[in-house]
């Protein structure tokens, strides 16, 4: 197998000459242009990389996976635009799915030919996620599904859906959910972009009414999902605190490129200082993170205490770099102390949900609090 | 030896010996306690990273982390920073006397600030000889030696020598005894070694960022123990989410804080001078930081008990507060990390 070390070159050199799109603002051109990038990437060998062959993927492991996105990073490049396929849906369909499922959905979802959206979040299912109420009723060879999701990413460009659904409302919450992989132009499905304070509106609301859905599309048995849900949602939480700490590296050496050389203020060596200890307790935290993702441990209370970290650390640095930005931040297209206020007012607001998706920062003590502290339940 | 294992063997060594009536009563007779030193000095641990060719056991550096981490966690009072860290890095026969008797060594180090050097003094080397005054010396009365930092110079006196006065210094930190000490006109020759100051330094503020940790460390456990068990409206507060929710957190820094620690040492053996200084001060400011405010959640969480000198977690927390500053706080040393961030080579750009 290739050394990491030849990989990492190979990939820095490709990098190099691959002209990566800027991210146009404007919605729908930015998923144009991000899947066209989606497409590049793959056509080069660059997605699905620790994916085995036979689903379509480079066969090679976690840390190739690692060095592609911090290279990829590095290189101001953006990510491919079917994160949440390639991340969280992607790795539960090859390995929950049926062989028809791998070989019809896998190789379409990682060319970008196929964009997945996640529905999992409801309006009154958020931190209680088992409590959701979306119903799919048996009716011959189909389910038909009703109900409401929120918080789902591309919903409204999105060719798929992974769906959780109650197919059994008389057992115990987390024993009647299914795990449905739904076609979003089946009839019935609406979904509809929300604003979000950022100015972005990727986050959508997805509305299912009387939406037929074969049940060769359920991924594993029928009343099992919550066990394929969790796997999803644990998979995901390594590689993404990952990829945030080489966001969150890039920022923080952006951010001293465009101080550097301006007249230098106390206040500005003590926010690139704290931005600094930061980022070193980030690092420090995240060696343990990559050996465990790196041998597979699985979910473990520990990832939460990874996510409290991340949220501390990206929340700190991004309102100190922000906070550089004074009274100009709300005039757009200032640059105080050389910063651009446009960048560093948008990072600075997407990082306040940091500690609320993915599990909010509530969750994550409360099971520190039990499962790691061992203190006795509420 | 593994570096945790002198961890391990120090934290069972004082748990056995150290923890419970014997600290309580040391804590209540002030910070200096001769056969206590001595009896550390007899078991090794002065000798811990004295290379072997200077009858010592040879380890790195970096393997005194996870004991000062237990130093922490153990609430050990006494000169263990100056007796551990100088006859490691210096080599001199009358240095290496603290290996076998416990006897201090005291640094008169008036650069263990920038904010407060006004406050402190200062020393000059002018021709040989020595003058000024450091107004706040670790162990300088009990000290057999007194290494004087001058610029970038280190001197060894003896504190009999003409010229030396040594003044006691009431202590509100119970784990160091405090002096001022005054140089007048004091013979003295620079040991040559352009990087021992900066080396010093370095190592002091790590081997004090793992105390620091293991500080709070401790009080953590103490809270975790004592909200598991404490009971009001009849169940253990613990179970409360508003107290399980600042535990928590608690562990959040304190383990960001031991992680912190544990990959600088890991780093430390193998840095350059000006790359160990800022990873130090990156440490050291954090340890500052956490360390403080997790004892105080601690204080919180025990209640009233929590503010008595009876819960050990008042003493932990004054502890923290001292070393705080004590070779910079965050403030300080956020200011001259960024300071090097701005002028110099991105140190984090090693790969």
């Amino acid at each position: 197998m290739e050394s990491l070390d030849a990989f990492r070159a190979r990939a820095r050199a490709w990098l190099a000459e691959a002209e990566p799109p800027e991210v146009p603002l404007d919605l729908d051109s930015r998923f144009t242009v991000l899947r066209r990038w989606q497409k590049t990437l793959f056509e080069a060998g660059w997605v699905g990389i620790a994916w085995s062959r036979e689903a379509g993927g480079q066969g090679l492991t976690h840390s190739h996976q690692l060095v592609f996105v911090e290279e990829l990073v590095r290189a101001r490049a953006p990510q491919p635009i079917g994160l949440i396929g390639l991340e969280v849906v992607g790795p539960s369909i090859d390995r929950y799915g049926s062989d028809r499922q791998r070989t019809e959905l896998l190789p379409r979802l990682l060319a970008g030919d196929d964009i997945w959206c996640q529905g999992f979040s409801e309006p009154e299912a958020g931190s209680d996620l088992a409590s959701l109420r979306t119903r799919a009723v048996a009716d011959g060879d189909d389910l038909v599904v009703s109900g409401q999701k929120i918080w789902t990413s591309w919903a409204h460009v999105a060719q798929w859906c992974a769906l959780l659904v109650r197919t059994d409302p008389s057992v115990r919450k987390q024993a009647g959910i299914s795990y449905l992989l739904v076609d979003m132009s089946s009839p019935g499905v609406t979904a509809r972009p929300i604003r979000q304070m950022t100015g972005d509106g990727e986050f959508c609301e997805v509305f299912l009414d009387q939406v037929r859905v074969p049940r060769r599309n359920l991924l594993g048995a029928e009343n099992e999902g919550w066990a394929i849900a969790t796997h999803t949602l644990g998979s995901e939480r390594a590689g993404a605190t990952l990829r945030r700490r080489v966001e969150l590296e890039v920022a923080v050496d952006d951010a001293i490129s465009e101080l550097r050389g301006r007249p230098e203020t106390p206040r500005v060596r003590a926010a690139l200082g704290r931005c600094h200890v930061a980022m070193r307790v980030l690092d420090a935290q995240t060696r343990r993170t990559t050996a465990r993702l790196v041998a597979g441990t699985g979910p473990t209370p520990l990832d939460s205490v990874d996510k409290l970290v991340l949220n501390d650390v990206e929340q700190t640095v991004l309102a100190e770099i922000a906070g550089l930005l004074g009274p100009l931040r709300a005039v757009l297209g200032s640059h105080p102390h050389g910063l651009r206020s446009q960048r560093w007012v948008h990072e600075h607001l997407y990082s306040r949900a940091a500690s609320i998706y993915g599990g909010s920062a509530q969750i994550q003590r409360t099971i520190v609090a039990e499962r790691l502290l061992g203190l006795p339940r509420g | 030896m593994a570096d945790d294992e002198y961890g391990a063997a120090v934290d069972e060594y004082l748990t056995r010996a150290y923890d419970g009536d014997r600290l309580r009563e040391l804590l209540d007779a002030g910070a200096w306690h001769p056969e206590l030193a001595a009896e550390l000095a007899g078991l090794g641990w002065y000798s811990l990273a004295v290379p072997e060719d200077r009858g010592g056991l040879g380890a790195p550096l970096s393997a005194l982390g996870a004991v000062f981490v237990q130093f922490g966690r153990h609430l050990v009072v006494g000169p263990q920073l100056e007796n551990v860290l100088v006859p490691a890095l210096l080599a001199d026969e009358r240095v290496a006397a603290v290996v076998e008797t416990g006897v201090p060594v005291a640094v008169v180090d008036h650069g263990v600030t920038e904010e407060w050097a006004e406050d402190l003094g200062s020393v000059t080397l002018t021709s040989g000889r020595l003058s000024g005054t450091v107004h706040a010396v670790r162990f300088a009365r009990q000290a057999s030696l007194l290494v004087v930092i001058a610029g970038a110079a280190v001197c060894l006196v003896d504190p009999a020598a003409p010229g030396v006065r040594i003044d006691e210094l009431d202590s509100a930190d119970p784990g160091t005894e405090f002096a001022r000490v005054v140089l007048d006109e004091v013979p003295a020759d620079p040991i040559p070694d352009d990087d021992l100051v900066a080396r010093l330094r370095s190592w002091a503020m790590l081997l004090l960022a793992c105390e620091l940790s293991g500080l709070a460390h401790r009080s953590l456990e103490h809270t975790v123990e004592h909200i598991g068990r404490r009971e009001q409206f009849g169940r253990p507060v613990g179970s409360f989410q508003a107290l399980q929710h600042i535990a928590a957190d608690m562990h959040m820094r304190w383990t960001g804080l031991h992680n912190l620690c544990l990959a600088t040492l890991a780093d430390a053996d193998e840095a350059s001078v000006s790359e160990l200084a800022i990873m130090a001060a990156t440490a050291k400011a954090h340890a500052a930081e956490v360390a403080v405010s997790v004892c105080e959640d601690a204080i919180q969480l025990h209640g009233g008990m929590g503010f008595t000198t009876e819960s050990v977690v008042s003493r932990h927390y004054t502890r923290a507060l001292a070393l705080r500053a004590w070779y910079g706080d965050q403030t300080e040393l956020r200011r001259r990390i960024g300071a090097s961030l701005l002028h110099e080579t991105d140190p984090r750009r090693t790969t």
